[in-house]
């Protein structure tokens, strides 16, 4: 119960701040842009694709890339997922470090909550703007339903990817906002967290290390195949297990700040 | 029959902060209806205590009682018992006056038709009616002050901890806030008061405890009608580092 309160303060904070606004709305334009782009080369390349046997279609060649491109190999720029890079973090990046600026902290820690309950309400109502941002971004795609031969259960693996990467770089962006004096540094430690995550295979690749436990680190490895449609619960306890890891290391900072004072 | 335990009773606390110490083995009793005005010159460890208190930071050692029960091991015990103004009234700048309440009250466990009234009736006690819909942001000092000061008293606590509540108050406000403090006592609510303002004490405490570079130098009555001699206890402390207690 003490975490939906700090969780529904948090969104009442969300709500009425212009950052989430203006976050959400350059970004829905930008990803409606790209998803114009993409059902535009998708028409275009209607005749070809009914000549193959086994064909993408609309869900692998617009409601999928719609969600990734870095990792579904698509041209046009920018999927959500590379959105979700740049927006979590300054969506994150006030939550915590912000309220110790503004020395509202310890108010919350006095007022009973123990720093489980404001870690995790702050993460939940973080984790409500994102998924409310997924699904206006799903919105597209599925508009078309109707008159599309939709892969329904490749759609929802891949909404289960975003989901779990949503919620891993929610937590990263909070324990970073934990741990910094300042949002700014919150949200550039964050980024730079998730970029690593991101690139740290390939930047090995590059150097001529081809490590299993490198590959394994890389956020690519366990959401290429959720894009793809495929399930695998190792894939899903890799995100389990690392956005715990960020949110006990948030917990856990915020009890420091209780003992340092 | 039993007597009661205290309200708060508090054992050696003792706490280190930026390496040097900020408080040490401070021991306090304060019953119900009592209101304790904490004095000491800048750095003497009140906000320290009043943090502590609180629930905010955490001693290095010592205990807390809150009614019997062990604060420390039990933090959730201040949710409903314990306000806080804290110095400077830290608020929320986007969120409105009647958000501030209404976010505090579900903090503290108020819900529904409870919070609600709760908030209605802090706001025409503190006069904050006209401004329930303005941002925080945009208040001044004073009104900042008593939005924090309906923060801390919205859930009718049994423990009420002000630090520095008469800051950028102006008269007409101070006379009103001594008031307040006067109707808190007397609803059997305890209010321990930290103040730079002599006069602020001996017109509304009973009591007052004066720190001096992190120790407890006085703990005794006040007298409403004698500030003369409260002024030169205090200096004593202030300019001789001399316990008055001893």
């Amino acid at each position: 119960m003490s975490a939906l309160a700090v969780a529904r303060l948090e969104l009442r904070r969300l709500f009425v701040r212009p950052l989430g606004w203006v976050l959400g709305a350059l970004t829905l334009g930008e990803l409606a842009w790209r998803f114009v782009l993409l059902l535009g080369n998708f028409l275009a390349a209607q005749v070809r694709l009914a000549a193959l046997p086994a064909g993408p279609g609309y869900t692998d060649l617009v409601a999928v890339p719609l969600l990734s491109s870095l990792f579904t190999g698509s041209l046009v720029p920018f999927g959500l997922t590379e959105l979700a890079l740049l927006v979590v973090p300054l969506l994150t990046m006030s939550s915590l470090a912000g309220e110790r600026g503004n020395g509202t902290l310890p108010l919350l820690l006095a007022s009973g909550q123990s720093p489980a309950d404001i870690v995790l309400g702050k993460y939940l109502a973080t984790l409500a703007w994102l998924v409310a941002w997924l699904a206006l971004v799903l919105a597209m795609p599925l508009s078309l339903a109707h008159g599309t031969t939709l892969d329904w259960g490749k759609l929802a693996a891949a909404t289960i990817g975003l989901v779990l990467v949503l919620a891993l770089l929610a937590a990263i962006g909070l324990a970073c906002s934990a741990f910094a004096s300042h949002p700014a540094i919150a949200a550039t430690a964050a980024l730079v967290i998730a970029l690593a995550l991101c690139c740290v295979n390939l930047g090995a690749q590059a150097a001529g290390v081809d490590s299993g436990v490198i590959h394994w680190l890389a956020l690519g490895t366990h959401l290429e195949p959720l894009l793809r449609g495929l399930v695998d619960t190792t894939d899903v306890l890799w995100f389990v297990l690392l956005t715990a890891l960020a949110l006990a290391l948030a917990i856990r900072r915020l009890d420091a700040d209780r003992e340092r004072g | 029959m039993t007597t009661p335990p205290p309200l708060l009773q508090i054992d050696r606390l003792t706490r280190q902060r930026a390496g040097r110490m900020a408080l040490q083995d401070l021991c306090l009793t304060v019953q119900r209806g009592d209101v304790l005005g904490l004095l000491g010159v800048n750095g003497a460890g009140k906000s320290t205590t009043l943090g502590m208190i609180a629930g905010a930071m955490r001693p290095d050692s010592g205990s807390i009682r809150l009614g019997g029960e062990d604060f420390l091991e039990h933090p959730e015990l201040g949710r409903g018992r314990i306000g806080w103004l804290p110095e400077r009234a830290p608020l929320w700048p986007e969120l409105t006056v009647r958000e501030h309440l209404q976010a505090h009250g579900r903090l503290r466990g108020l819900r529904g038709t409870a919070l609600a009234s709760a908030c209605d009736a802090m706001l025409e006690r503190l006069e904050l009616v006209p401004m329930a819909r303005r941002l925080a942001g945009v208040l001044s000092q004073g009104q900042r002050q008593r939005v924090g000061l309906a923060c801390a008293m919205l859930h009718r606590p049994d423990l009420l901890i002000l630090d520095e509540p008469a800051n950028a108050l102006d008269p007409v406000q101070v006379a009103a806030l001594r008031q307040l403090i006067r109707e808190e006592a007397a609803r059997g609510a305890a209010v321990i008061l930290s103040t730079h303002l002599l006069a602020e004490v001996t017109a509304v405490c009973g009591r007052v405890a004066i720190l001096h570079e992190g120790r407890l130098r006085h703990d005794g009555p006040v007298d409403a009608a004698d500030l003369p001699t409260l002024e030169r206890q205090f200096f004593d402390i202030a300019m001789n580092g001399r316990s008055l207690a001893a």
